[in-house]
């Protein structure tokens, strides 16, 4: 059954996978950051807080705006960014290069990564490799879009 | 150098005497009734396992570690009972305040849960696989080279400075025992790297050489951690991201990703260690000022070397047609910024806010253009 | 006292102006490509082992061919790379092959890497819970851990010490040297995690071992400095791991014994083979490492002498406090420490120092064949 994106059961989904994979999360060791992930369309934005303790996904909420100092993080992109990198993830199994999280939001010009402070900032990339593959995890869902 | 202890052990009575009773049944037991605390720690989450936080409690844990340690020079345990002559260790970083992060034991777990290694974690032969052309595998020869150099001194630096940190601040030193290893693995990875390509190692970065030097040779711990674990470490930082950004093959993004994790956590300990710094310690705000003054020159020097900037050049624009450079310029130029960017922000958030209105980059980094 | 870079690179109009021509043209240098260096391309020999240090030994870059003096690189070139003038000189003390080389030590450290393991994670603490030992052994439990804890960092500073020290070609050692510092640092923690979860909290320090780390920490010379940490400390220490291992009172313990001997017994590999590398190439620090060995054995004999690691062990060995239990733990304790004196000089043997076996040459030799005699004495063999 296919998942809808952006929405709360796209992650409650990816969380799900991760439960499944809990061994590998396990070997690439703690991750330990709360994000934001902002998804704009036509002048509105959706945002949802993801908290990761450990080595899973705590919880997932949706939220009416990011409050960037109860955060780590945010990533904000338009739906059409987000769609191409599940896409990408869909048919390569993972994001190749020009579709990761680190190249799309490199010069925050296609992902924005916003942040209250530089410290909370850098969380991003000490858990890169488990953000990424926890988005790679879509690889495993169907994913139909808004 | 060579320390000799107080006496030819083998040949005092009293000594031997001791050991004799003792192994005669005659037990003094002096340390089975030891003045200390009283604990049982657990751990707090079972899912994280037994950390240091948890045992983060009275007379054992470091949140009560006064900012001045002035009877604790030897290598006795925090908490244990001090008792009998204690040789001195010649510890010099002796204030709480010059190397204390207020996340370092966070950060110390996080490295030992997120290790790896080089050998069997990067997936070597999709490169052998698929090699890349000659101009970017020899650009990528090139980085990797310079980026040796930056693991080399990266090393050294909590190396000279580990055995001169009192003992007491245990959580901190072992966080820069896995800074050592952080480091040894990069050098190794990125070593591995340039040589597998076939390309062989290129040039050394004489410019980049001598900056770094300055930097390691920093004459006090907090300069040398503003160096290499902010401003060293947040350049190299960028640069990882970047060449993870623009990586030419799935072994080189591969190590870019395990390189940055690793890297951001030296970032994360450098701007925590200058603001716990300059809470406690207010008045070296304009001393470290001066210093930046002073040393803030290298970055340019990292950063202006052809030994660097070019094989980026190439790397990002995908190779050395007109076109392709100007690509590859137009990245690195938005690299700099960044670079520059993040520095100084990471130094307001740290309490060393003002830098970019006294600082001497910014009059040179708006000078870069892209034609 | 700092050291000052050859340019201000903000005021070097020259390097300024290249940099912001390079970025605004396009225009390179590109001398670089054609750096005069070797071409290699090293693969994995065994696939399941991964690309490792010994693959990369080849030509200019291996360590093979590195000479015994290092003279052509003091800055912070890797090795085998082009290096122009104006490097910096990394000022280090050690740029002779026999100080610091042993046979191996690039394995030492792959295995080091690919074998750390967590003192967080990989013991079962919560196996813990609800144990509670008699007095008289988790006391004794808490004091062994206690010295533990106390001496392990000694094995991170005095290495790390040296390691800026040395030349920087010689990247295999000091990349073992840095995964040393992160064991110790491992050791020192699980140590301090155990005593501090047997209810007794730490213990007493041990004055006559805290000698013992003061004289590890300032040798005259790396070799100096490995003969006494590698071989005689992490030796004895490898001993006591195993026979700690052997009376652990809990399943948690012996873990945590047979996870440390892992890592101790690779440094010790270390001392073995760098101890024999130097005699074997460096023959004339044949009696300085003798006199220092009358130091170190001396201290080691020291550190025999702490009564409070003496008495905790017989108690842990006997079981308790009664009259049989430390009967029962003289005995093994006393086997012990022959075991520790016995594989150290067997360890010198070995590496190519046989004539320490002579009561006239060491005094802890002297110490330990009249140990051995009155052990035997006592119906007491090893």
């Amino acid at each position: 059954m296919a998942v809808s994106f952006p929405s709360t059961d796209y992650f409650e989904a990816l969380k799900a996978q991760m439960v499944a994979a809990q061994e590998h999360f396990s070997r690439l060791g703690f991750i330990d950051t709360t994000f934001a992930v902002s998804v704009a369309n036509n002048g509105k934005s959706h945002h949802y807080v993801l908290e990761f303790e450990v080595f899973e996904l705590k919880n997932v909420s949706e939220v009416p705006a990011v409050d960037l100092k109860k955060v780590d993080f945010s990533i904000e992109g338009d739906t059409k960014v987000w769609r191409e990198m599940i896409e990408n993830i869909k048919r390569n199994g993972q994001a190749d290069t020009h579709h990761d999280i680190n190249t799309l939001a490199h010069f925050g010009e296609q992902l924005k990564i916003k942040y209250d402070d530089p410290d909370g900032h850098d969380k991003l990339y000490r858990f890169m490799e488990s953000i990424q593959e926890f988005f790679d995890l879509s690889s495993k869902l169907e994913v139909s879009f808004n | 150098m060579a320390f000799y202890a107080y006496k030819d052990y083998t040949e005092d009575q009293k000594v031997l005497e001791a050991m004799q009773s003792v192994m005669a049944g005659n037990l003094g037991l002096h340390w089975f009734n030891a003045n200390t605390e009283k604990f049982k720690g657990h751990a707090s989450d079972p899912n994280r396992g037994l950390t240091y936080d948890d045992l983060n409690h009275g007379t054992y844990g470091y949140s009560d570690l006064p900012e001045h340690l002035r009877t604790s020079q030897s290598m006795v345990a925090r908490g244990s009972d001090k008792s009998g002559k204690l040789p001195d260790m010649g510890y010099v970083v002796n204030r709480k305040s010059d190397v204390w992060s207020d996340n370092v034991s966070e950060l110390y777990e996080e490295t030992k849960a997120r290790r790896w290694a080089p050998a069997t974690d990067i997936p070597w032969a999709a490169l052998g696989e698929k090699p890349l052309s000659e101009t970017i595998e020899i650009a990528c020869a090139q980085l990797y080279t310079f980026l040796q150099e930056c693991e080399a001194v990266s090393l050294d630096f909590p190396s000279r400075w580990v055995a001169l940190v009192n003992q007491d601040f245990i959580e901190q030193k072992s966080f820069m025992c896995g800074q050592m290893l952080d480091a040894s693995r990069l050098l190794e990875v990125f070593r591995k790297r340039a040589l597998y390509g076939g390309a062989g190692l290129k040039r050394a970065n004489v410019n980049a050489e001598q900056g770094l030097k300055e930097w390691l040779w920093a004459e006090t711990y907090p300069q040398g951690s503003l160096s290499i674990n902010l401003a060293l470490s947040g350049m190299l930082l960028a640069i990882f991201r970047h060449v993870a950004a623009f990586a030419p093959s799935v072994t080189d993004r591969a190590i870019m990703r395990k390189a940055m994790q690793d890297r951001g956590r030296w970032v994360s300990y450098g701007t925590g260690a200058l603001r716990y710094h300059l809470e406690h310690q207010p008045g070296q705000r304009v001393a470290l000022h001066e210093y930046l003054d002073e040393s803030e020159h290298v970055m340019l020097g990292i950063i202006g070397s052809a030994e660097f900037l070019e094989p980026l050049i190439i790397i990002a624009g995908g190779g050395l047609d007109k076109d392709q450079v100007k690509t590859g310029r137009v990245a690195v130029a938005k690299l700099i910024k960044l670079m520059m960017r993040e520095y100084f922000a990471r130094l307001d958030y740290a309490g060393l806010g003002g830098r970019t209105e006294r600082s001497r980059l910014p009059q040179v980094m708006e000078r870069v253009q892209v034609a | 006292m700092a050291y000052l870079a050859t340019h201000d690179y903000l005021e070097d109009k020259n390097f300024v102006d290249k940099w912001l021509y390079t970025m605004r043209t396009g225009e390179m240098d590109l001398s670089w490509m054609n750096a005069k260096t070797e071409k290699i391309m090293p693969r994995p020999q065994n696939a399941r082992r991964g690309l490792t240090y010994r693959d990369l030994d080849v030509g200019s870059y291996g360590f093979t061919e590195v000479p015994e003096k290092v003279r052509d690189n003091r800055s912070y070139a890797p090795r085998g790379a082009e290096i122009p003038e104006g490097v910096p000189d990394a000022q280090p003390w050690v740029s002779r092959k026999s100080e610091l080389w042993a046979f191996n030590t690039e394995s030492y450290y792959e295995e080091a890497v690919s074998r750390q393991w967590n003192a967080t994670t990989d013991i079962p603490w919560d196996r813990l819970e609800g144990v509670e030992m008699p007095e008289a052994t988790g006391k004794a439990l808490s004091q062994l851990m206690t010295f533990l804890t106390e001496v392990e960092m000694i094995a991170t500073d005095t290495p790390a010490m040296w390691l800026p020290r040395l030349n920087p070609d010689f990247i295999e050692v000091k990349a073992f040297i840095a995964s040393q510092a992160m064991d110790e640092a491992r050791h020192a923690e699980v140590f301090r995690k155990r005593a501090l979860t047997t209810g007794w909290g730490l213990m007493a320090a041990s004055p006559m071992n805290e000698m013992a780390l003061k004289h590890l920490r300032d040798a005259d010379s790396f070799s100096e400095m490995s003969v006494a940490l590698h071989l005689v400390a992490e030796g004895n220490v490898l001993t006591m791991f195993r026979f700690s291992e052997y009376l652990s009172p809990t399943d948690v313990d012996k873990k945590i014994f047979r996870l440390v001997m892992q890592d101790e017994a690779r440094h010790v590999g270390y001392g073995m083979q760098h101890f024999k590398y130097v005699l074997e190439n460096f023959p004339e620090k044949r009696e300085v490492l003798h006199a220092h060995l009358d130091e170190a054995e001396n201290i080691s004999f020291a550190g025999a002498a702490a009564t409070e690691v003496t008495e905790s062990f017989i108690i842990l060995a006997g079981g308790g406090m009664k009259k049989e239990n430390i009967e029962e733990g003289i005995k093994v304790t006393t086997q012990f420490n022959l075991k520790q004196m016995h594989e150290h000089f067997e360890r010198l043997e070995k590496c190519g120092m046989p004539e320490r076996k002579d009561p006239k040459r060491s005094k802890l030799y002297a110490m330990f064949l009249q140990g051995k005699a009155d052990a035997e004495a006592h119906g007491i063999t090893f």
